[in-house]
């Protein structure tokens, strides 16, 4: 199976701190692919590490078999990667209709997209003038992968959807990121074991800035050791 | 109609202020006479106006930069200068878009010096002394051809060739062309070539400094060359037919002369922007104390070029002829016969409205408010701006170079403060210091409105005018303060003051001023 995106060996610095310490990973093509860890294990780093918003000082991004690290993160957006923030970062002070806008590559992107997004998250349709501060979480968090979705994007990374979300509000939101990876790669960063196994095929445990296992979620599932010794019990 | 207590709630304490802000003012107003009361509004709507145009840019660098401009009252001069040069000497304006067609040419080739550099070995000295190799050379050639380089200027040791005289015969409608500058021995064509040469090498060696600019794809097409050859086709069609474009600018309406010297006023101040964003804030924007320095350094080493170039004596900018006219029919008794007879003032109950500062300066501020928030609200750009002032690094990761639009950002504020000096200088001169004030004022405008809020640096501009306009007539007229027969007049030091005692006051009540966010 060809790999959408390949990281080798990647240590990035925030400042001084050495936060990711040799972090290597394969994502194949059109699979959901879950980042797990404890908390401050380097996920969000990981993710941003790719996107060019935090650049790696040693080791290689390759997407689609192109070398990315070293480019603006624009660029590297401009490829084809779509990106969802932890705390849903929407812009507030823009309109629901705005927010969607904002992100066209191409002119014409959100017409040509509109549909899908709002066959995808009905509910946006009826809130698309309302203001980003206003709405509420799960809104939120639908916005922004909304958002992800108006270019084309062959690769999403989405870090923690289901954070701080209602467990009704989560199953939409799976059943949606499900639909989602029938078009493009999924990179999932979860805290919510129970919400990663259900959605991922294959997995990625990343522990102190290191990734120390990977493979497929159903493996893991069934392997209480590893569960146990690196997301704590689950 | 539910909404509206719930508005009220939430801005309880705005809608108070403003209430007691709007009754002291009723108060103290209606001991004025309606004459006195309306020019002085409309003088403050005139200052509010400029404050306007300056604090507008200040704050949208501010809010989507972070960056603390303080060399923007200085850009506002340069802009009135360069105005006025426009405006009085047609003919250094045309003599100098040769050469600085030239000198711009080699920076359109950005990416073909991209390309080149990824060719150069990337470690080891020779990637450290290439650089300079370069831009040294490139400097010297340009400063050599340049100080041959004809260009009619005007003297400052000379007073019968100083600006002053220059002024002052243009506000007399003497238009004395004076003697074209020419070239001595040297030949036009090497000067050309060697400010090309110059051009190139810079933005080569610049290229080579910036390191992360050169891992970035580049891709040449015969498209980059169009603007290269461009500029320098422009340049040397405008040195062949110098003469008689001068003579055309000389001979023009001053009506349309001002507009020019307006438009090329804003366009070298978004020039200089978009020059100073990219070149010495954008390293800096890690560093925000050194970035504050920096502005304030170039404030001050821009005000020592104007000193240099144009001398420290105050002069004045004659009015377009449409503002200036004194002959039959004036004062006008409505605006409307002001217009058709072009007078300079206009009766107002037997007060006199200068048309020019009173009507015509508010006036462009009105517009300029519309069309940026025109800008804000309805185009692509400004939709960027608004999510990038609240999240940058989001906006950058949807593929939007936001580097670019921070260029562009910059650019527009100095601009708005270009214009600003452009439409101050015929109403209260040029100065070497008339930057200064208007910064201070615009950065008390905005503490009061809320420094990144756009609707907030439009009311703190306007309170800010109002109240200096105001506190100076009441100098004249004295305010009789109610039940006790006193009649207080305030001093000269009280207008400055009076306005930071408001901004203090304001932000005692409202710590983030009238419309800033809560942080």
């Amino acid at each position: 199976m060809t790999q959408i995106l390949e990281l080798h060996d990647i240590h990035t610095f925030i400042g001084q701190y050495h936060i990711l310490q040799g972090v290597s990973f394969t994502v194949p093509v059109g699979s959901i692919t879950a980042l797990l860890g404890r908390n401050g294990a380097g996920k969000t780093t990981t993710l941003k590490t790719i996107m060019g918003l935090t650049p790696p000082r040693i080791g290689e991004i390759r997407f689609e078999g192109r070398r990315i690290n070293g480019m603006r993160p624009f660029e590297i957006a401009s490829l084809g990667i779509g990106f969802v923030p932890e705390h849903r970062a929407i812009f507030r002070d823009l309109t629901v209709e705005e927010n969607l806008k904002i992100a066209e590559r191409k002119k014409g992107d959100y017409v040509r997209k509109q549909e899908m997004i709002f066959s995808l998250f009905p509910d946006l349709k009826r809130l698309i003038n309302l203001r980003g501060a206003n709405l509420s979480g799960g809104q939120q968090q639908m916005l922004a992968i909304a958002r992800a979705l108006v270019a084309d994007n062959r690769l999403l990374l989405i870090d923690e959807p289901s954070e701080g979300l209602a467990p009704v509000v989560i199953e939409g939101l799976i059943g949606a990121i499900r639909h989602l990876a029938a078009d493009s790669t999924v990179v999932l960063v979860e805290q919510n074991f129970l919400v990663a196994s259900q959605l991922a095929e294959y997995y990625v445990i990343i522990e102190e800035g290191r990734s120390v296992q990977s493979g497929r979620m159903q493996e893991l599932v069934n392997d209480k050791a590893a569960i146990h010794r690196y997301l704590g019990a689950a | 109609m539910e909404q509206i207590p719930a508005i009220m709630r939430k801005n309880l304490v705005l809608i108070i202020t403003l209430a007691v802000m709007l009754v002291l003012f009723v108060a103290a107003a209606s001991g004025m006479s309606w004459q006195d009361f309306v020019i002085t509004l409309l003088r403050g709507l005139a200052v509010g106006a400029l404050t306007f145009l300056v604090a507008s840019g200040f704050s949208l660098i501010f809010g989507l930069l972070d960056v603390l401009n303080l060399a923007h009252g200085t850009l506002f001069m340069v802009g009135a200068y360069i105005g006025w040069t426009v405006y009085v000497r047609p003919d250094t304006f045309v003599d100098i878009l040769t050469p600085l067609a030239l000198i711009i040419s080699g920076f359109t080739l950005g990416d073909v010096w991209r390309l080149l550099a990824q060719r150069v070995p990337q470690s080891g000295l020779w990637r450290r002394v290439l650089p300079w190799v370069a831009i040294v050379p490139g400097v010297l050639i340009g400063f050599g051809v340049m100080r041959g380089y004809p260009v009619a200027s005007w003297s400052l040791e000379n007073y019968a060739e100083s600006p002053v005289t220059f002024s002052f015969l243009a506000s007399q409608g003497q238009r004395v062309i004076p003697a074209p500058a020419t070239f001595g021995d040297g030949s036009p064509l090497i000067a050309f070539g060697g400010l090309i040469l110059a051009s190139m090498l810079i933005a080569f060696g610049l290229t080579l400094l910036r390191q992360s600019d050169i891992h970035t794809a580049a891709h040449v097409s015969w498209r980059h060359v169009v603007p290269f050859a461009g500029l320098i086709a422009g340049g040397l069609v405008v040195f062949t037919v110098n003469e008689p474009l001068t003579a055309w600018l000389f001979a023009l309406d001053t009506n349309w002369l001002f507009l020019i010297a307006v438009l090329a006023a804003v366009l070298s101040g978004m020039g200089l922007g978009a020059l100073m964003e990219s070149t010495l804030i954008r390293p800096l924007y890690v560093r925000p104390i050194y970035q504050l320095m920096l502005t304030l350094g170039l404030s001050a080493i821009g005000i020592e070029i104007v000193r240099a170039i144009w001398g420290r004596p105050e002069f004045t900018m004659p009015k377009p002829a449409l503002f200036a006219g004194s002959g039959e029919g004036c004062p006008a008794e409505s605006l409307w016969l002001a217009l058709q007879n072009s007078c300079s003032t206009m009766l107002f109950q037997g007060g006199r409205i200068r048309i020019y500062n009173e009507i015509f300066i508010p006036l462009v501020g009105l517009i300029v408010l519309i069309a940026v928030w025109l800008l804000l609200r309805r185009t692509r750009l400004g939709m960027i701006i608004r999510a990038g002032v609240q999240d940058r690094e989001m906006v950058e990761a949807l593929g939007i170079n936001v580097r670019r639009v921070f260029t562009m950002v910059f650019a527009l504020g100095v601009g708005l403060a270009a214009l600003g000096g452009v439409l101050a200088a015929p109403s209260i001169g040029l100065s070497n210091t008339m930057g200064e004030s208007f910064l201070l004022n615009a950065l008390i405008a905005l503490a009061i409105g809320g420094l990144t809020s756009y609707p907030g640096a439009a009311i703190g501009s306007l309170l800010v005018g109002m109240l200096q306009q105001f506190i100076i007539k009441y100098g004249q007229i004295g305010i009789a303060i109610p039940l006790t027969g006193i009649v207080f007049k305030p001093s000269p030091p009280l207008v400055p003051a009076s306005t930071i005692l408001l901004m203090v006051i304001i932000l005692l009540i409202l710590p983030n001023g009238l419309l800033g966010r809560k942080e």
